[in-house]
């Protein structure tokens, strides 16, 4: 059955190969130059101790090529789902050559293992070395910004395009053995890819484990530590209670001005800088004070790792289900 | 032949007008807060006279909606894959065009039918994508004066038509040559977007030339509306531009290693002397720039790029004219 999987995937083996070794050539050639550029910044700023404000005054773009392909690894597990995964039993049911495999002796299970557990161990190097690329080409840029956690940076970087790419090919497989359609199921992959990852990174990753937050007067000023990510911001009120955001109507700081004692509420309510202080000021005397909610820099590992728990959690119900739906099937 | 193309694609028109029907919900009911949103800001600052600096203060619309608009971005290319590589494609691997060509009907009547319905489809659906994004985003676009920039002048106005019609060619080419629809996919996915990437970082910058407006170190000058800003830097005397090599930088990032040293002679830490050092260069007659294409040039250059893809899809629909008519069945 091996042998047989090389047969008929030999020439995508050819062609992602080449997808890949065009991918490093790229990077590498930019990084390089970006890393030497990087280290001769830290030398220079070390000599005058101007390293601090150094993400102020410099700026490491990279080259345009290299951060174009970067930013299309984004999309690197949803294509190998889709050329790979969705027709991976769908195109056999299409053309009705799965009969065939199925007469020569070789069962259901084994004839599935084979074929599925090639393509996702394809599908897992796939993933891992873009993102080896993307994380070593990235480095310098991410020291110089400190964004590890930012939307896109997270996304192809560490571990997470390894989950990515295994749950993308795991989806277009199951599409594909309930659907015996290739075209469906590559619709269905695109969908579902996208579906999936703009819910997770929007709505559920900054909630993986809970937040840290940090409570200052409300004339005070708190900087997140640098690397984290923001969670939410807000005021409470002098019992400590979480003042309801709104963003219609007069609000001072997203709260509306109805939850603000009245004798700061004219403070508030004029524009200029020195009033915003004065509010500031007499908000903290009446005991308010702000928050912000973040997760901090040194969780960066926990959270690949949860997230890309969570994709290979995904893809491996998803592939129960196409165990069930093969082996109990009529074919 | 008309009717069979209509029973061929029924499935797929039906969930494309559902997609299409709630992508213009979900726009319209966010559409609308955001312009009433928009018109009360502008009616209050207008009021308090700080409209200047109203794009610090205001955000207009929702992350997620915007989301949404941006990936419209992809229409075109996802037309393009799952419509246009396996319209011959999957015919050829399925042989139901030998069948279709036995049953009196000619292959050029054959191509012109179905092509014709679904670029027809596809140019409608991106339209109207097109035109809804446009409409939306037009609050956003008077407050942050970038519709000119890339990733926003690729998602409005009609550009987006004609990418649709070159994705749809594109896929409908790559899959009567290769005759395979995984492989016409693949393939249609890369060369779109290598095309689209070289336009759109090599080639639309130099659609017309460029504006370039040179001006003292110490002034401040921004060009009016919407402009594209290609370029900016400092000029030495002799009109050569300064290296912008990495490293402290002051003012307009003038280098610290590019100052000449009769300005920065005496000088202990640059930031400290910002000013005395740029009137000094100054008066030795360094000067800043901006390059940019003026904001008047929009629609011209919506009218260059749409060309440009209309004759690429046009190249690749008589090639697979060509391809269809001449070949061995």
């Amino acid at each position: 059955m091996s042998f047989l999987v090389w047969r008929q995937y030999r020439l995508a083996a050819a062609v992602a190969a080449l997808v890949l070794a065009v991918f490093a050539a790229v990077l590498l050639v930019t990084g390089l130059s970006m890393a030497a550029q990087w280290h001769s910044l830290l030398t220079g700023c070390t000599a005058n101790g101007t390293c601090g404000d150094l993400a102020a005054t410099v700026s490491l773009g990279g080259s345009v090529a290299g951060h174009d392909l970067v930013i299309l690894s984004l999309a690197a597990p949803a294509v190998f789902g889709m050329l790979v995964g969705a027709p991976l039993l769908a195109y056999e049911f299409e053309a009705g050559t799965n009969g065939f495999a199925w007469a020569q002796s070789v069962t259901r299970t084994r004839w599935l293992l084979v074929k599925v557990g090639w393509a996702l161990l394809a599908a897992a190097v796939w993933g891992g070395v873009i993102a080896a690329l993307v994380t070593w080409w990235s480095g310098p840029r991410n020291a110089l910004l400190q964004n590890w956690f930012q939307v896109n940076t997270f996304d192809t970087q560490g571990l997470v395009p390894v989950g990515y790419a295994v749950f993308a090919t795991a989806l277009g497989i199951t599409a594909g053995a309930l659907l015996r359609r290739t075209l469906p199921a590559v619709a269905i992959v695109l969908g579902g890819f996208i579906g999936l990852r703009l819910w997770i990174s929007q709505d559920v990753r900054s909630h993986y484990m809970s937040p840290v937050t940090t409570t200052f007067s409300a004339a005070g000023n708190f900087n997140t530590p640098p690397g984290s990510l923001a969670v939410g911001s807000g005021m409470t009120g002098p019992n400590g209670q979480v003042l309801a955001q709104n963003y219609a109507g007069r609000v001072f700081n997203g709260v509306p001005f109805s939850s603000l004692p009245s004798a700061c509420q004219s403070l508030a309510s004029q524009a200029s800088r020195g009033a915003q202080g004065a509010a500031d000021r007499c908000l903290a005397a009446a005991g308010y004070h702000n928050y912000v909610t973040y997760q901090p820099a040194s969780r960066y590992w926990a959270f690949q790792g949860i997230e890309t728990g969570i994709y290979l959690a995904v893809a491996l119900a998803l592939l129960a289900v196409t165990y069930v739906v093969v082996t109990r099937r009529d074919a | 032949m008309s009717f069979l193309v209509w029973r061929q694609y029924r499935a797929q028109a039906v969930i494309g007008l559902a997609l299409l029907a709630a992508f213009t919900a979900l726009l319209l009911v966010t559409g609308i807060s955001m312009a009433s949103q928009w018109h009360s800001a502008l009616a209050t600052c207008a009021a308090a006279g700080t409209c200047g600096n109203l794009s610090n203060t205001l955000f207009l619309g929702s992350h997620g909606v915007g989301f949404f608009v941006i990936m419209t971005l992809g229409v075109p290319v996802v037309l393009g894959v799952l419509c246009g590589a396996p319209l011959l494609a999957h015919e050829f691997e399925t042989k139901t065009s030998e069948f279709a060509w036995t049953q009196g009907v000619t292959r050029r009547r054959w191509l012109a039918v179905k092509a014709g319905w679904l670029l027809l489809a596809a140019a409608a659906l991106g339209g109207i994508v097109s035109a809804l994004v446009t409409w939306w985003s037009g609050p956003d676009n008077a407050l942050q004066g970038d519709a000119f920039g890339p990733g926003r002048f690729d998602i409005m106005g009609i550009v987006p038509v004609a990418y649709t019609l070159f994705a749809m060619a594109l896929g409908i080419t790559l899959g009567v040559l290769i005759r395979r629809t995984i492989p016409a996919i693949g393939l249609t996915l890369a060369v779109y977007l290598a095309v689209r990437l070289l336009i759109d970082q090599v080639v639309r910058p130099h659609y017309m030339t460029a504006v370039t407006h040179v001006y003292g170190l110490t002034a401040n000058w921004v060009p009016s509306g919407a402009v594209w800003q290609l370029g900016a830097g400092v000029v030495n005397p002799s009109g050569q531009l300064l290296p912008m090599q990495d490293g402290t930088v002051i003012g307009p990032n003038v280098s610290t290693s590019t100052i000449p040293p009769v300005c920065s002679s005496g000088m202990a830490q640059a930031e400290n002397h910002t000013g005395a050092v740029l009137s000094c260069m100054q008066k030795l007659g360094y000067r800043q720039f901006v390059t940019y294409q003026p904001a008047n040039r929009y629609w011209e250059f919506q009218g260059i790029e749409t060309v440009v893809f209309v004759a690429l899809a046009a190249a690749l629909l008589g090639l697979t004219y060509l391809a269809v008519t001449r070949r061995d069945a």
